[in-house]
């Protein structure tokens, strides 16, 4: 059976096998396609600022971080590799990681400190929640999300949407380094079987 | 290290919360054992699967043309797959003056395009920050050149007042603004090494093939706010030599370029 549904305008066969449109594009933008490469900033460009904005809150810096994110993947997409992962993902984790990169070098631990405070790791997901404009693929996220123990969502909401390293977490939930890691790895292993995700 | 251990490695590093020293100890534990690579690309998926958690938000609209114009004089990485499609949209000056009188007389495939490959590798090292809408008044603390002043309170008061920053390896910085309906084009730096008396930098507006002497400027303590002479046109690269003392004998660029901010 072939479900399909919406993606950011575009139709994904759910399963993920047939078809993987931001990979065939990625593969064209590394042999030089401008064409291939504006409609794959058309395509995930709102929802990597969306997800850079949501880590390092400031906007102006966002904007930046973006143009970063999108210049390294056509300087190198030669380096994205089919066969072991989706276009998407690879496009996300380039932006993940340089957003992190920014909060990190751009603010300091207490300016992060306070803003933890203002969006707690409740506000997370509820305001998320809240959201209607979501793909299915999020809604499923946000379900899954709600589903996991509150110390190890915690742990993983922290790392992903504030942008705090591990030493971080410990020191500010108070418990040990090793907690944290553990927390995290059986919260992504949990969050992973409960949206089905497949590798 | 055991799978179980590295298991938490992997999933920090997925989250990008991993310490330096617990980041080295991933990569290495990988290395070892590559058939642990499932594991790190199944944390992957479901990492990125949290960024569509995150509601979708609408760059400007002229961040997108800012970046499909940086793009198309930035090299990719892969030697490899350097396809001659992509050099041959990219057009940029040539070195001979005459270029100008007969543009297609000095025509040849093989021409070695030095400058412009040049060129290539400097926009390929540095970050452009491009600003549109400025709404912050520009204060530069040096106001050595009163006419490049002015100038540049014009643009910037302009609707289509634009700006692009790029740094140098140096940690120098500069930053161009512009405006098309004022038609001209302002080059702030800072950090910028001073020069011998025999030498001076050099302002080019790149069109098409032609690189358009823009004026000399000198740097107080590495700071410049330099006023490009001639009309500037929406699509031009600003361009900065080094030459000798009183700018390029021949009209042309005769160093490599140390600077190059694309306008679009």
């Amino acid at each position: 059976m072939l479900v399909e549904m919406v993606i950011d305008g575009a139709e994904v066969p759910e399963d993920g096998s047939a078809g993987d449109l931001v990979a065939d594009l990625l593969v064209s933008v590394a042999r030089g396609d401008q064409r291939a490469f504006a409609e794959l900033y058309d395509l995930l460009s709102s929802r990597v600022l969306g997800l850079i904005l949501r880590v390092l809150v400031n906007r102006a810096q966002s904007e930046e971080v973006l143009q970063e994110v999108f210049l390294e993947i056509w300087q190198s997409a030669a380096r994205f590799a089919p066969n072991k992962g989706q276009g998407r993902t690879w496009v996300l984790t380039i932006a993940h990681r340089r957003a992190v990169d920014r909060v990190r070098a751009s603010q300091s631990s207490s300016d992060r400190d306070v803003r933890a405070g203002i969006r707690d790791v409740g506000v997370a997901h509820d305001s998320v929640a809240e959201q209607v404009e979501l793909s299915i693929e999020g809604e499923r996220v946000v379900v899954a999300l709600k589903t996991l123990p509150e110390p190890q969502r915690e742990a993983i909401v922290l790392s992903y949407y504030g942008g705090y390293s591990q030493s971080e977490i410990s020191a500010l939930i108070g418990v040990p380094l090793g907690t944290v890691k553990t927390r995290m790895r059986d919260g992504l292993s949990r969050l992973r079987d409960e949206m089905g995700v497949n590798a | 290290m055991n799978e179980n251990e590295f298991a938490e490695l992997a999933a920090g590093h997925a989250l990008h919360a991993l310490s330096d020293a617990d980041e080295r100890r991933y990569a290495d534990a990988l290395a070892v054992h590559p058939e642990w690579a499932p594991t790190v690309q199944e944390d992957a998926e479901t990492a990125a699967a949290m960024g569509d958690a995150v509601v979708p938000v609408m760059p400007p609209a002229g961040l997108r043309d800012a970046l499909l114009a940086q793009i198309a004089v930035t090299p990719q990485s892969d030697a490899a797959t350097d396809s001659a499609p992509r050099r041959s949209t990219q057009p940029w000056p040539r070195q001979s003056p005459e270029a100008e009188i007969a543009p297609q007389e000095h025509e040849s495939a093989t021409r070695p395009q030095r400058w412009s490959r040049r060129v290539f590798a400097l926009a390929a090292s540095v970050v452009l920050i491009v600003g549109l809408g400025i709404t912050a008044a520009v204060v530069i603390p040096q106001l050595a050149q009163p006419a490049s002043v002015v100038a540049l309170e014009k643009i910037e008061s302009a609707a289509d007042a634009q700006q692009a920053t790029v740094e140098l390896d140096s940690g120098a910085e500069a930053t161009a603004h512009w405006s098309a309906s004022v038609g001209s084009a302002v080059l702030v730096t800072d950090g910028l090494e001073a020069l011998d008396e025999d030498r001076t930098y050099q302002l080019w507006l790149v069109r098409g093939e032609q690189a358009l002497p823009a004026g000399l400027f000198d740097t107080d303590a590495g700071a410049a706010t330099a006023l490009l002479d001639g009309a500037m046109h929406e699509g031009d690269v600003i361009a900065v030599t080094i030459e000798q003392a009183g700018g390029s004998p021949t009209g042309a660029p005769t160093t490599d370029p140390i600077i190059a901010i694309p306008t679009a």
